[in-house]
């Protein structure tokens, strides 16, 4: 059996999962909306000449907070992905059952974050539809094939951090406090609501060691400044960097953490 | 390692757990000094084809043998190998070969139908879509399954859900069979049923090698050519079960195991009053 086999039975056993909740769907879309207008009312209420030309790409401020807002999503996505799936296969004994079966944990990790990966990229998309539809937001400008590339790389590059985070919680059975401390971090120096730009020297270097901040250009540059691939060589090659360290030290993490809950027959206690 | 004449081959085994530790203190839960033995020097095989059954009071490592077999434990010390596999050094090639039943009613997807669950472990474990879609079928009738298998599995009973993870643990037909407590939950016709299929079934083919924990008697009567019996994480006898009345001088498995584990009970009394 292939690993993409093994990835979709994952995926479509999530899905089948989140159906049977049959959660009103409609409610979400809705709220992307309020959310929407209510980045697009504090752009107005905050923009100005002088605040555009200190933004790095046009489409306002409106634009460049709403990137900001819903692009951090994807790195929430990544750190919670792994954790909350392998809490609920912990907490209803799946856990023990998956790791009996001749899955490999790569595809077992990959797998477990597919569908909220796709349901983040969803919700996402909505925001993103809402704003041009309504509030004037410059899709048109987007090139697709860049942003693409950035999603891709920089969910790889967030996963690493997820998949740490997952190897705590296996080993202390709790959540990782470290995982709110890089939520944290990200959202002040990351480049959420605010060029990276204003903020003082020793927090821009703060900021260049933390992937979300090349995420976020490189994004803004590709839904707003029509940056092609080739134009965003350099924070994609960044963000592959923090994936080639991350991901494998990650997987390490993860694996020495499982074989010590073996030794020490914690694997199934909560 | 290969190893082909057992099936399951357990040399020198010794298991330590680390005392479980809670409040603040369980932040040191994961590098705490294993002290506690669950299982001492244990080593024994199991031939192709042969059921052996794991008899002991609580505690006496019945859970902790299957768990390590399973490789779901990593032993402190010692040996074990499924099918010719080292259970630590080549983990993946052991769960190629074996089938696993914790002997609890969790490990299913409560908001999936049993039909979902079943075909997702089993696409997990190599079936294709249709072999599954076939097995899942069978199975159900063989275990009286079809009322559960499209019913999500968090509106069934404890007996059903063991029933379904019997099947799931035989869904890939593995060469070797875990089982603990295989009837635990089911009721007296589910359980007979399920023993009969073993027998008659599974093991009279003789391509399946069972490993089972039970305190059924009768089932470990009826099932086992062999019973490994455990006191304390100890194996202090291993014979057929006919061999262990004879050796102890009993008339029943019962008694002889009380015997060999060196508890107290007047069975002469007991059988002068029936």
């Amino acid at each position: 059996m292939t690993f993409l086999v093994q990835l979709w039975l994952f995926f479509r056993r999530d899905l089948l999962i989140a159906k049977s909740y049959r959660s009103p769907f409609v409610m979400e879309i809705l709220q992307a909306l309020f959310g929407t207008a209510m980045f697009y009312y504090v752009a107005r209420f905050v923009d100005s000449p002088e605040l555009r030309q200190s933004l790095p790409q046009s489409g306002g401020y409106f634009a460049f907070s709403l990137i900001g807002f819903v692009f951090l999503d994807y790195m929430n996505a990544a750190l919670d992905a792994f954790d909350r799936s392998l809490e609920e296969a912990r907490d209803s004994g799946t856990l023990e059952h998956l790791l009996v079966t001749q899955t490999s944990l790569p595809a077992m990790l990959a797998g477990s974050a597919l569908y909220p990966f796709a349901v983040t990229t969803l919700r996402i998309a909505v925001y993103l539809a809402w704003g041009a539809l309504f509030f004037g937001f410059p899709l048109r400008s987007a090139n697709w094939l860049a942003v693409l590339a950035v999603v891709l790389v920089s969910l790889l590059a967030f996963s690493g951090l997820g998949i740490l985070s997952a190897a705590y919680l296996l080993l202390f059975k709790r959540g990782n406090p470290a995982k709110w401390l890089v939520i944290g971090i990200s959202s002040v120096v990351g480049g959420m609501l605010f060029p990276v730009s204003i903020l003082p020297d020793w927090l821009q270097i703060l900021a260049r060691l933390n992937p979300i901040t090349y995420a976020l250009d490189a994004m803004r540059a590709a839904l707003l400044g029509s940056a092609r691939v080739q134009d965003l060589l350099k924070p994609i090659a960044i963000l592959l960097c923090f994936a080639a360290v991350l991901l494998p030290s990650s997987m390490l993490a993860f694996a020495a953490a499982l074989g010590r809950t073996k030794s020490t027959g914690t694997l199934a206690h909560r | 390692m290969a190893v082909p004449d057992f099936a399951v081959s357990i040399e020198s085994l010794n298991k330590l757990f680390p005392p479980i530790r809670t409040g603040w203190r369980s932040f040191l839960q994961p590098f705490e000094p294993a002290s506690f033995p669950a299982l001492q020097d244990v080593s024994f095989s199991v031939r192709e084809g042969e059921s052996v059954a794991l008899l002991g009071a609580n505690g006496a490592g019945k859970s902790t043998l299957l768990r390590i077999l399973s490789t779901l434990l990593l032993p402190t010390s010692g040996q074990a190998a499924v099918a010719g596999y080292d259970t630590v050094q080549s983990a993946h090639d052991v769960r190629h070969t074996l089938g696993f039943h914790a002997g609890s009613d969790l490990g299913f997807y409560g908001r999936l139908t049993g039909r979902e669950n079943l075909r997702f472990f089993g696409r997990l474990n190599h079936l294709s879509a249709a072999v599954a879609r076939h097995r899942i079928e069978e199975f159900s009738a063989r275990f009286e399954l079809y009322g559960a298998l499209d019913r999500q599995v968090r509106t069934l009973s404890s007996g059903t859900i063991q029933r379904l993870s019997l099947a799931r643990a035989l869904l890939h037909s593995p060469r070797v069979l875990l089982l603990d407590e295989p009837t635990r939950s089911l009721d007296a016709i589910a359980a007979t049923t399920f023993r009969h299929f073993l027998k008659s079934e599974l093991l009279r083919r003789g391509s399946t090698t069972l490993l089972f924990a039970s305190h059924s008697l009768s089932e470990i009567e009826l099932l086992a050519d062999r019973v490994a019996v455990l006191n304390q994480g100890r194996l202090i006898a291993l014979d057929s079960p006919s061999s262990l009345k004879r050796e102890t001088s009993s008339a029943t498995l019962e008694e002889a195991f009380f015997r060999l584990a060196g508890h107290s009970h007047d069975f002469s009394a007991e059988k002068a009053q029936s």
